[in-house]
């Protein structure tokens, strides 16, 4: 009798206190159901199971799959302008003063989401208004930020700065991993905005495109 | 007479002289700072060694003062004759100082001035931010429950004890009394009270299963969200671009860290301590990136691909560990939230600018994605001014209803947010 009633109290007394002592905030915790939780397809930053894929690319074409996430070479994102081939030394820099910008004109929208884009990926040094103030530069953790607005900026040619934000230059890095090309071209006619001179051409095209577009 | 002019004249000429000094010094200073940030700041520290020499102490170095002067103006051709210039390239090489021909002799003074007077910005004692630690009443409340509860057993045992006495002098003959364990009533009261508790906690950690809030993995390196985007002010977006045009807020890859920490190669901001209360070595944290991302910060340079497999030697993914896991069978999409909706990261993910290190925020719960689409107002298209999001021209029914003043706003749950198979498919 007496055994049979403390029984349970007991049970319930450890589930009691094994329940509360799991504090954990450094483990993710149990699921239920693994096979509904986890994905069976491969998912984004997913390991790989390095016994049937390899990153290696000496063990290319061994009893393993290749495979790097990097898209295959030879094509091109759909919608995405062609690829940009000078190379990355100085005389790819030189020649890419003759790189012609392929947005003629940029309408207003468009104008808007470039200065969005700056704002998010070149203003954090270079300031909203291009004037070497943004709040690395003016901390002194970044040293030697380019101010957009002095005239050596204002003659750079677009395709100078278009080679500049691809490959990177000096202390900045390249842009070409979070910026598509088009994007990088859009923040090059959005930097004209910005500089005294262009300012005064670039309104006008930005209003006439926007006549012509539905 | 004239003897006293003499000591007058000159006294005012060294006062002038003076005046004159001490003003044109003060805009040496400024300049000088402007010009060193202007020209020099790229590659020169005047405390520290970065891809030039530190400047501090210049003057004890160059063998003659007006060396610098040339130096400025053509470093190549002193490289070539000058005996100093070689000792200083042979360090450095192969860098090879800029020329500045177009800085003056007066530019040159105010820079190196501003060098030798420079001081490091010292951080002022951080003001008392001990905030007061946050008291945990659930214990203290068990310990009064606990103490009620022995005063009442207490209180009843007495009770007992009194009666008996009572039953003893009036002479009433009871049976001999059960001790408190074989009581049936006590047994009664403890087994439903285990079982009230046993059956909360066990409904609770079922529901609490798959849940992670407040989960804080550690990081394979000490990346402060606080230091990123709340000090330096950077976008989410610099890094977690995905955000806005995927269904992944996507992990930024290390080349992403790199384009700031190629320049920024130590932490000098407030003190960071980990839960432990152990210090962080910002600096040792930016040099463990640096082995990741295989670059050497003494070369600046990625370290060379010598084994051929596409990436500098050395180089390796970062493991981040991923805190916020939704299961498979849920579908969420960043970019359908931010760019569409509209929706702050901080909605979500809590005051990330202020997590040293990040944990989940938020329940994500299915009750509380629904709470949310429930609350929040789609950014409606409104036909008089065209204002608003054009998808929602489609919904005649509730253009109507807006234009009859039946409704007044439209929620995510009314456009059919609140729909299994809107996330379950």
């Amino acid at each position: 009798m007496k055994r049979t009633t403390f029984l349970p109290a007991i049970i319930i007394t450890a589930v009691v206190a094994i329940a509360s002592s799991c504090d954990g905030h450094r483990s993710p915790g149990k699921i239920y159901m693994p096979d509904m939780a986890y994905s069976r397809a491969y998912e984004s930053y997913a390991q790989h199971d390095s016994m049937k894929f390899t990153m290696d690319m000496n063990d290319k074409g061994g009893n393993k799959i290749f495979y790097n996430s990097m898209p295959a070479a030879g094509t091109i994102k759909r919608g995405e302008f062609f690829p940009y081939t000078l190379p990355n030394d100085s005389t790819g820099y030189k020649m890419s003063a003759t790189v012609k910008n392929p947005l003629d004109s940029i309408n207003a929208k468009d104008l808007t989401e470039a200065g969005r884009l700056f704002n998010i990926n070149c203003a954090i040094c270079h300031g909203e208004k291009g004037a070497a103030n943004g709040p690395l530069a003016t901390s002194g953790k970044i040293g030697g930020v380019a101010n957009l607005t002095l005239p050596a900026y204002t003659a750079m040619a677009d395709g100078t700065m278009f080679h500049s934000i691809t490959y990177g230059k000096n202390n900045m890095g390249s842009y070409a991993s979070q910026l598509t090309r088009e994007q990088r071209w859009m923040i090059v006619k959005y930097v004209r905005t910005l500089q005294p001179k262009a300012a005064g051409t670039t309104a006008p095209a930005a209003a006439d495109s926007t006549a012509k577009k539905p | 007479m004239s003897r006293y002019r003499k000591i007058i004249n000159s006294f005012i000429a060294s006062l002038l002289f003076v005046a004159l000094l001490s003003t044109s010094n003060n805009v040496f200073a400024q300049d000088g700072k402007a010009l060193f940030q202007a020209n020099c700041s790229n590659c020169h520290k005047p405390d520290k060694d970065y891809t030039g020499p530190a400047l501090q102490g210049w003057a004890s170095r160059v063998p003659s003062a007006d060396w610098i002067y040339k130096w400025v103006a053509n470093p190549s051709a002193m490289i070539a004759t000058d005996a100093h210039a070689k000792e200083l390239f042979a360090k450095w090489k192969p860098t090879v100082m800029t020329a500045f021909p177009q800085l003056k002799k007066e530019e040159i003074d105010a820079i190196m001035k501003y060098v030798d007077t420079y001081v490091p910005e010292t951080k002022g004692p951080a003001g008392s931010t001990s905030t007061e630690p946050e008291t945990d009443n659930s214990l203290l409340f068990g310990i009064l429950t606990l103490v009620l509860a022995v005063v009442a057993f207490i209180l009843l045992q007495v009770n007992s004890n009194l009666r008996k006495l009572s039953d003893e002098k009036e002479g009433v003959l009871r049976g001999e009394p059960v001790p408190f364990y074989r009581n049936k009533t006590y047994l009664m009261a403890g087994i439903l009270l285990l079982f009230a508790l046993g059956g909360y906690v066990t409904i609770n950690g079922a529901i609490g299963l798959g849940r992670q809030k407040n989960y804080q993995p550690e990081q394979p390196i000490y990346y402060s969200h606080k230091v990123h985007a709340g000090v330096n002010q950077i976008s989410c977006l610099y890094c977690h671009g995905g955000a806005q045009d995927s269904k992944q807020a996507s992990i930024p890859s290390v080349n992403v860290c790199m384009n700031c920490h190629m320049a920024i190669k130590e932490y000098a901001g407030d003190p960071i301590t980990r839960e432990d209360g152990s210090a962080v070595n910002g600096t040792a944290e930016i040099q463990k990136l640096y082995s990741y991302a295989g670059w050497n910060p003494e070369t600046k340079q990625y370290n060379p691909d010598n084994n051929k497999d596409g990436i500098p030697d050395g180089a390796r993914p970062i493991e981040w560990v991923k805190i916020h896991n939704l299961p498979d069978h849920v579908y969420f999409n960043h970019s359908q939230h931010i760019k569409v909706g509209k929706q702050q990261c901080q909605t979500c993910h809590g005051n990330i600018q202020e997590m040293p290190e990040v944990y989940q925020f938020a329940e994500l719960s299915m009750g509380w994605c629904i709470n949310c689409h429930r609350e929040t107002k789609v950014d409606f298209f409104n036909k008089e001014t065209g204002e608003g999001n054009k998808f929602y021209s489609i919904y005649e029914k509730f253009h109507n209803d807006i234009k009859n003043h039946k409704l007044d706003s439209v929620t995510v749950e009314k456009i059919g947010g609140t729909e299994c198979q809107k996330c379950h498919y």
